[in-house]
């Protein structure tokens, strides 16, 4: 039921160089291998560290577009040279542990982890974060990922992305769920503009692995029922597709 | 008879079971039993006394007027009987004994009449009768003291109400209900002091087994108190120790565990045949579930989220969406908001595992929210066999499944409400289990909102 995700068609880099390079660093030699193939299968250039020093080795000799980082290493562990990196260079990262708490994740993305994906994880889960973060990295402008705004302002509500929070104009927490979250992200993104279908079904499914083909129109009635039934938030444009209509402020 | 009296008591002893109550009423009776024996005692005493000096100024009065008698000739002997008489004592001369030994009263007279002889022999040197009256009808109260004189004629005095007793005052019974006015105070004041520490004790105790953490009693009072205390601290050390160890030991393993998981993830990915990869995923699905409520149940209420004003039916509408996303039957019914200060994620995860019980017992879960005034209610009402009510206790405890024979079609192993009622009692709100009466489960969560100040 979920190959059909593995087999979507990849993010292109461009007709110069039409593949990814990724880097993963893991002190798990077996998890390291097992990533690297499932990449490469996935049309993507893997190199592989277990260290530190191993990762800034391959960030020197290769332009790496990604960095799938585990917490834990030996040495300096995930988080340290997470930070490290984000002094010089704003490469996304995804940061892996088996640490399950909130405030580990939280923790995480306040170094400059672009996302956050506790083990055990699903193959497939893996790789659409790779491909939403490569396409985030792609389609915002340099500088604006990672350590910029955290939170999204409009009619009064707030999305804090890095706790993954919701808040109505009265500051009381609104619940989401995975899919909710990401077809919210992926207006935020793009208000006032027509987002068709397609394009918010594959937003929406980056995060829910499990890939019930719910229609999107489904899933655009649970968000909009989420935000008190905001018709004028998010119009239908007929035969197109959906538009976020109100004014965006990154906070 | 006595069976059955003897029941009564203990009955009676069984309901007074405070510490202070059994004291005060073991001193009270101690103290009335004393005071009453004293009592008798001194009374006895006194009595005796009284008697002694009235039977002395009898034997003396008797003697002055067996002399005086004797000492005037026979004619004049009547009257000067007559002049000697006085208070209790009325004397006559005559020819012939009036008393009569024996009757009512005689074991009376015979004492009195052996110690007048000892206190004066004197009287009874020609013989002495003491007994009722020969020409009156027998009264104890009214006897008759026949003095022999040496020319054989007689001197009967009568004796009007020898009765000598000490009044009984008011006194006594103040002096008893005082008595045991004051036992009653010493005893209550006594056994407050000796049993406060225990009353620590069992908050202690109860805090341990609520909330898994050590209070240590103060180990201070009466000696026996102390060694009690400290016993009962190193007890409550050794077992934070232990559970402090499981936990750690059960989590250290839940974490290793992911690693391989993951791996496991990756590998069958190669496997071909899809219905295998299928039931593979499944079941490490079902090993990260496991792993998840462990690792939840260890973490216990000690989540590190923030509390903040939640919307209850938003979480709701996101865990009824998922359920029914999956293929189950369920309604969400009630408010449109209903928010109270709380930690997203934890309760998320509460009403998740209510529900996904509720789904898996009771095939179908109706879910109502009321948002009331100092409260927010949730009932989930399932269709499933429901839990007696001897059970309910024995479904929230950890690691119990109250239906063995379904382990393996159900899954998960007994953490579910156990994390649940954790969660709910880390928000200060009640997890109560009940039978609905159309049958099925009904779970009601009651989540407090914060007080309005008036």
């Amino acid at each position: 039921m979920s190959r059909d995700l593995v087999e979507h068609p990849q993010p292109a880099k461009g007709p110069l160089a039409p593949l990814f390079e990724i880097l993963v660093v893991d002190d798990d030699g077996e998890i390291l291998s097992l990533v690297a193939r499932f990449l490469r299968a996935n049309g993507f250039r893997v190199h592989t560290a277990r260290s530190g020093p191993e990762m800034n080795e391959a960030l020197r000799h290769a332009t790496i577009d990604l960095i799938v980082l585990d917490l834990m290493l030996p040495g300096r562990s995930g988080l340290d040279l997470c930070r490290d990196l984000r002094r010089t260079s704003s490469i996304p990262v995804i940061m892996l542990t088996a640490k399950g708490e909130e405030t580990d994740r939280i923790i995480g993305l306040e170094v400059g982890a672009d996302d956050y994906l506790p083990k055990p994880f699903n193959p497939r889960e893996l790789l659409a974060r790779i491909n939403a973060v490569l396409r985030r990295a792609r389609t915002m402008e340099p500088g604006a990922s990672g350590q910029t705004g955290r939170a999204f302002l409009f009619g009064g509500w707030r999305l804090d992305t890095l706790k993954r929070e919701l808040a109505n104009p009265e500051g009381i927490v609104v619940d989401l769920s995975t899919g909710e979250y990401d077809l919210l992200l992926a207006f935020l993104e793009a208000p006032q503009r027509v987002l068709t279908r397609e394009f918010l079904l594959d937003a929406a499914r980056n995060r829910s692995i499990d890939a019930f083909d719910r229609s999107i129109d489904v899933q655009v009635s649970r968000l909009r029922r989420k935000l008190d039934n905001a018709e004028e938030l998010i119009k239908t444009v007929r035969g197109a597709g959906y538009l976020f209509a109100a004014d965006v402020i990154r906070g | 008879m006595d069976k059955r009296r003897l029941r009564a008591i203990s009955g009676f002893w069984r309901r007074v079971d405070s510490l202070a109550l059994r004291t005060t009423l073991v001193v009270l009776v101690g103290i009335g039993l004393v005071h009453v024996a004293s009592l008798w005692i001194y009374q006895h005493s006194l009595t005796r006394e009284l008697d002694l000096a009235t039977e002395a100024r009898l034997a003396d009065q008797l003697v002055a007027i067996k002399r005086a008698v004797m000492r005037v000739p026979g004619p004049e002997r009547e009257t000067v009987a007559h002049e000697m008489s006085g208070g209790p004592i009325e004397a006559h001369w005559s020819r012939t004994e009036h008393a009569v030994a024996g009757g009512a009263g005689s074991a009376d007279w015979d004492a009195l009449g052996r110690r007048l002889r000892e206190i004066a022999p004197e009287i009874a040197e020609e013989g002495l009768v003491i007994g009722a009256n020969r020409r009156v009808a027998d009264d104890p109260h009214l006897a008759l003291i026949s003095i022999r004189l040496p020319d054989q004629s007689w001197i009967n005095v009568s004796l009007v109400a020898w009765n000598p007793r000490v009044p009984a005052g008011h006194g006594t019974l103040l002096s008893t209900t005082l008595m045991a006015l004051g036992a009653i105070i010493v005893s209550v004041l006594l056994v407050s002091w000796l049993t406060r520490p225990l009353t620590g004790f069992a908050e202690a105790s109860k805090d341990l087994y609520r909330s898994r953490k050590t209070i240590l009693v103060p180990e201070d009072g009466p000696r026996e108190v102390r060694a009690l205390a400290v016993a009962f601290n190193d007890m409550q050390r050794r077992i934070g120790r232990l559970i402090d160890d499981r936990t750690q030991a059960l989590a250290a393993v839940s974490h290793d565990l992911k690693t391989p998981i993951t791996r496991l993830r990756f590998r069958i990915e190669d496997v071909a045949e899809p219905e295998v990869r299928a039931a593979v995923a499944a079941d490490l699905d079902e090993m990260e579930r496991m792993l998840n409520q462990t690792l939840a149940y260890l973490r216990g209420d000690r989540a590190d989220e923030e509390v903040k004003p939640v919307d209850v039916v938003a979480i709701l509408e996101t865990i009824t969406d998922d359920a029914s996303d999956r293929g189950q039957s369920v309604t969400l019914d009630g408010a449109g908001n209903a928010s109270v200060p709380g930690r997203r994620l934890a309760l998320k995860r509460a009403f998740g595992n209510l529900l996904d019980n509720a789904i898996k017992y009771g095939r179908k879960a109706e879910v109502i929210v009321e948002d009331k005034q100092n409260s927010v209610l949730v009932t989930i009402r399932d269709h499933g066999p429901g839990i007696a009510p001897g059970d309910v206790e024995r479904a929230l405890a950890p690691f119990v499944r109250l239906e063995p024979s379904r382990n393996q079609e159900t899954g998960g192993f007994g953490l579910g409400l156990t994390i649940a009622q954790a969660i709910i009692d880390g928000h200060g709100g009640t997890l109560a289990l009940a039978s609905h009466r159309d049958g099925g489960l009904l779970v009601s969560v009651e989540l407090p909102k914060p007080q309005r100040a008036a």
